[in-house]
């Protein structure tokens, strides 16, 4: 019972910041789009896209993961973009490019550089896991 | 098979809700301001173009390209006046703001077009980043 919970409380957090993140993408999305564009890997109008959709499939996520529903689709979701996040800051960080995070909206974690956003998407994949494995285990117990 | 369809609802909800934030969100980025982007050589090959400076005050008195005139969001109105003064209506317009990551070029070509039916105007690639790299202008 106790895993169990441990592991709804870890996936509670991934999916609070996932909604927080998106929430701040959503309030001001050309500024979104402009990050995006930092990374000088997709070109105007796919960033004008992102800029639309990821704050609400971030927010969507986010609910899912929280209230529990959708539970296995929120999890792939919310693995896939941390993955593409990742990719996109280590790239940025490879090329010695100056990207603009944008991870919860206009300029955020350009100033810290990207050690601390891959750390943070690092452990939110660790979260993941840990509501994965958890579940697993008291599923495995209880039968 | 659950997880993949279940995945592809959300997807399909952020998807469907984007487009309707496209058309209501007050501070949607606009699809067709990317049309007007031209590289800096395409530019040279139009010949003789009025240049304007999207960027803040700040950037702009800090350096900016020769006969440029600053046009920015935050000062339109006023700004706005300076242009329609200088500007001959028959010379192309083209606008840069600081790097190709900054909208602020696409915001004020689209504005100019809507408020004033400006026809031939162009957003240079790159911005002023591509203009100090051509060696056009020197870092401000």
């Amino acid at each position: 019972m106790t895993m169990k919970w441990i592991g709804r409380i870890a996936e509670g957090l991934v999916g609070a910041v996932f909604f927080w993140a998106g929430f701040l993408k959503l309030l001001d999305p050309q500024a979104f789009a402009s990050s995006i564009l930092t990374y000088e890997v997709f070109g105007y109008q796919v960033a004008v896209i992102c800029a639309l959709v990821v704050p609400y499939l971030e927010i969507l996520t986010g609910v899912c993961l929280i209230l529990g529903v959708l539970k296995s689709g929120s999890r792939l979701v919310a693995f896939g973009m941390l993955v593409v996040f990742v990719l996109l800051l280590a790239q940025a960080a490879i090329r010695g490019l100056d990207a603009d995070c944008g991870c919860f909206g206009e300029r955020s974690g350009a100033e810290s550089g990207y050690a601390w956003p891959i750390a943070r998407d690092a452990l939110m994949l660790v979260g993941l896991a840990f509501g994965l494995v958890f579940e697993r285990l008291t599923r495995d117990t209880e039968t | 098979m659950k997880t993949v369809k279940e995945g592809l609802i959300i997807l399909a909800i952020s998807v469907v809700s984007g487009a309707v934030a496209f058309f209501v969100h007050p501070k949607a980025p606009s699809f067709s301001a990317g049309d007007l982007e031209l590289e800096l050589e395409q530019i040279d090959d139009l010949g003789p173009v009025f240049w304007v400076d999207a960027r803040s005050d700040e950037y702009f008195e800090r350096g900016h390209l020769d006969g440029a005139i600053s046009l920015n969001v935050e000062r339109w109105e006023e700004l706005l006046l300076g242009f329609l003064d200088s500007w001959p209506p028959d010379m192309t317009v083209v606008i840069y703001c600081s790097s190709q990551a900054c909208l602020r070029s696409h915001e004020v070509a689209e504005r100019l077009q809507d408020e004033l039916g400006v026809e031939e105007i162009y957003v240079l690639k790159g911005g002023w980043e591509r203009l100090l790299e051509a060696g056009r202008v020197s870092e401000g």
